[in-house]
């Protein structure tokens, strides 16, 4: 396995509020990784630095070998593709022309979207199953194909890695699972992905690694299995271990490994 | 996608036809009236006409006519890349300040240096200019907040320089009691009169209004980008900052020609691209002709309607256009609050 990205003692500062303190990791090219912590912990922040959006203090974040500070931003963009938990259109674009900006990295001055990048376009439809949307104004869709029109839109960039902040937030559960089997698909295709999750439920078995951000600790990354045990997650998410079904279960689970 | 760009040409070409109708039929409305065929003879044969029409025609109504579709153009294309830019199909040359800054700078041209000119081009012309990139520039810089630049301060920025450059040049026109030539014209312009340009001023503004546009016809496809927000086209690899120059320098560049020609006409900039993007969806690169196309006629037509309904005098087309734009731009505005995006 080679490392496609990686943090090495990263910080960064809002305002006063230090958001990441020696943020470490790396992602292994084909790896599926969780990025999970309470509201506010940074993992926002952390998505954007690493698709190259947010400038960070000190330390350095590694893509395929190169510094990013030295990478072009079209050569950044050309590797990894960010998708954001909102996005919110003034004008009424169709779910093809919004696709259609994936393509914007590899556009010169003058040049507009030649056969590659129609080509590249219409996989990345068929590849989010959002084609039979094309025509349909973006604004005017449900929340789960809006999520799809988005991860289309990131697929048109061809990125090695994919970075989706927040996906199943306000899906319901059917549109959940589907977005998760978009996610092993996408997988099966090579690429990477890092997404930072806010259900617990969905992590264990979806994803292989998980980094657990929270506020004022160090950043830490182990397996789900490492990753979920109650006592960390308690201690997180500063939340009592009998107020919530997924510290119950994990602790339930944790005490009929141990009998 | 072929169907579109069919649509598309057809539209340009329909409207291109209509523009050439349009400017027949503007050139005979007035107090004195021609027939459409008797233009058209004395256009391709000179003794067709009687001195005095061939003269109302070719030296008063032609100029004025093109003149209109300049300032029409102009100011649609200017209104259509500042929506753009800011993300909002409120925005228009007028609303954000770049009006403002180009009469206040014709003002400072036309009481200080009015003999002055430079390759063609009026100290007046240039000053225009100045004053609406300075204007962009000021409001740009106080809406700016780190690498990122803020549409809501943009906005409400580009509202109080428009506000304070405005009435300072009111504060011009006071100043010269003698209500002398310079004052008249500032009149005006403050009122929104196209008038009859020189042939000069008129070639100068044609060649000026076509170089933007060939100009920002790149721009227009990263306008679309754009419109996903600052980050994600950050992340998408376009340098949003020198797009936003680019787009503030043309824009401020169509804006002072078009204020030069006819002074501060509020809300073309805002009708035109809004209607064309009703007909064509909201692709920048499409709507680029479509609106300059559009924007002349449209002001052609209400300079036409200015100067007729009230013949031999006229309405100034700026306070016509404040009683058509005005209502418009509030019915936009009831709009967008019901979270409903052009």
């Amino acid at each position: 396995m080679t490392t496609l990205l990686q943090f090495d003692a990263v910080n960064f500062e809002y305002g006063r509020r230090r958001l990441l303190q020696d943020a470490s990791f790396e992602l292994q090219a084909g790896g599926c990784t969780a990025l999970i912590g309470p509201n506010g912990a940074g993992k926002t922040t952390l998505l954007k630095i690493a698709g190259g959006v947010l400038r960070y203090g000190s330390g350095n974040v590694v893509l395929q070998g190169e510094p990013m500070r030295q990478l072009a931003r079209r050569q950044i963009a050309r590797t990894i593709a960010l998708v954001p938990q909102h996005l919110e259109l003034p004008f009424s674009f169709t779910v093809e022309q919004v696709v259609e900006q994936g393509r914007t990295p590899y556009l010169g001055l003058l040049r507009g979207a030649s056969r590659e990048d129609r080509a590249a376009i219409d996989r990345a439809m068929d590849l989010a199953d959002v084609s039979g949307l094309r025509h349909r104004v973006f604004n005017e869709l449900s929340g789960g194909e809006r999520q799809r029109v988005k991860i289309a839109l990131g697929l048109a960039q061809e990125p090695k890695l994919l970075l989706l902040d927040e996906p199943t937030q306000n899906l319901d559960i059917g549109r959940q699972v589907e977005l998760i089997d978009l996610l092993h698909f996408l997988r099966g295709e090579g690429i990477t992905i890092l997404a930072a999750i806010h259900d617990l439920h969905l992590v264990e078995g979806n994803f292989d690694r998980v980094l657990l951000l929270s506020p004022g600790e160090t950043l830490c990354s182990g397996t789900p299995a490492e990753m979920l045990r109650p006592a960390l997650l308690e201690r997180a998410f500063n939340c009592p271990p009998d107020r919530h079904p997924v510290l119950v279960e994990r602790t339930q689970m944790q005490s009929g490994r141990t009998a | 996608m072929a169907e579109n760009v069919t649509r598309w040409l057809a539209l340009m070409l329909l409207l291109a036809i209509v523009l050439a109708a349009v400017t027949v039929f503007s050139m005979g409305m007035g107090a004195v009236h021609i027939a459409p065929a008797a233009i058209l003879r004395a256009l391709f044969h000179h003794d067709a006409l009687s001195t005095t029409d061939r003269v109302i025609l070719l030296e008063v109504r032609l100029p004025r006519v093109l003149a209109s579709g300049l300032v029409g153009a102009a100011l649609a294309v200017a209104g259509l890349m500042f929506q753009g830019l800011f993300r909002n199909p409120m925005a228009d040359p007028y609303v954000i300040g770049s009006s403002g800054g180009a009469i206040f700078g014709a003002a400072v041209g036309i009481f200080f240096f009015s003999q002055v000119s430079l390759l063609g081009f009026s100290a007046t012309a240039m000053l225009a200019f100045a004053g609406s990139v300075v204007a962009m520039a000021l409001v740009y810089w106080l809406a700016q907040s780190g690498e990122q630049t803020s549409v809501v301060t943009l906005l409400l920025a580009g509202f109080a320089v428009s506000a304070m450059l405005t009435n300072s040049t009111y504060f011009f026109e006071l100043l010269d009691s003698s209500g002398g030539t310079s004052s008249r014209i500032l009149i005006s312009w403050l009122y929104g009169s196209v008038g009859t340009p020189p042939w000069t001023q008129l070639a100068i503004s044609a060649a000026v209004i076509s170089v933007a546009m060939i100009a920002s016809f790149p721009l227009m496809r990263r306008l679309n980008t754009l419109a996903l927000g600052d980050e994600y086209a950050l992340q998408l690899g376009l340098r949003v900052e020198y797009t936003r120059v680019g787009i503030i320098l043309i824009g401020s560049l169509l804006t002072a020609v078009a204020v030069a020609l006819g002074g501060l006409i509020s809300f073309a900039g805002l009708v035109v691209p809004h209607v064309a993007r009703l007909l064509l969806g909201p692709d920048h690169v499409r709507l680029l002709p479509v609106t300059a196309l559009g924007g002349a006629i449209f002001l052609m037509l209400a300079d036409t309607l200015a100067r007729s309904v009230i013949a031999p005098s006229e309405i100034p087309v700026g306070i016509l256009m404040a009683f058509l734009g005005g209502p418009f731009f509030l019915y936009l505005l009831r709009k967008t609050k019901r979270g409903y995006a052009v």
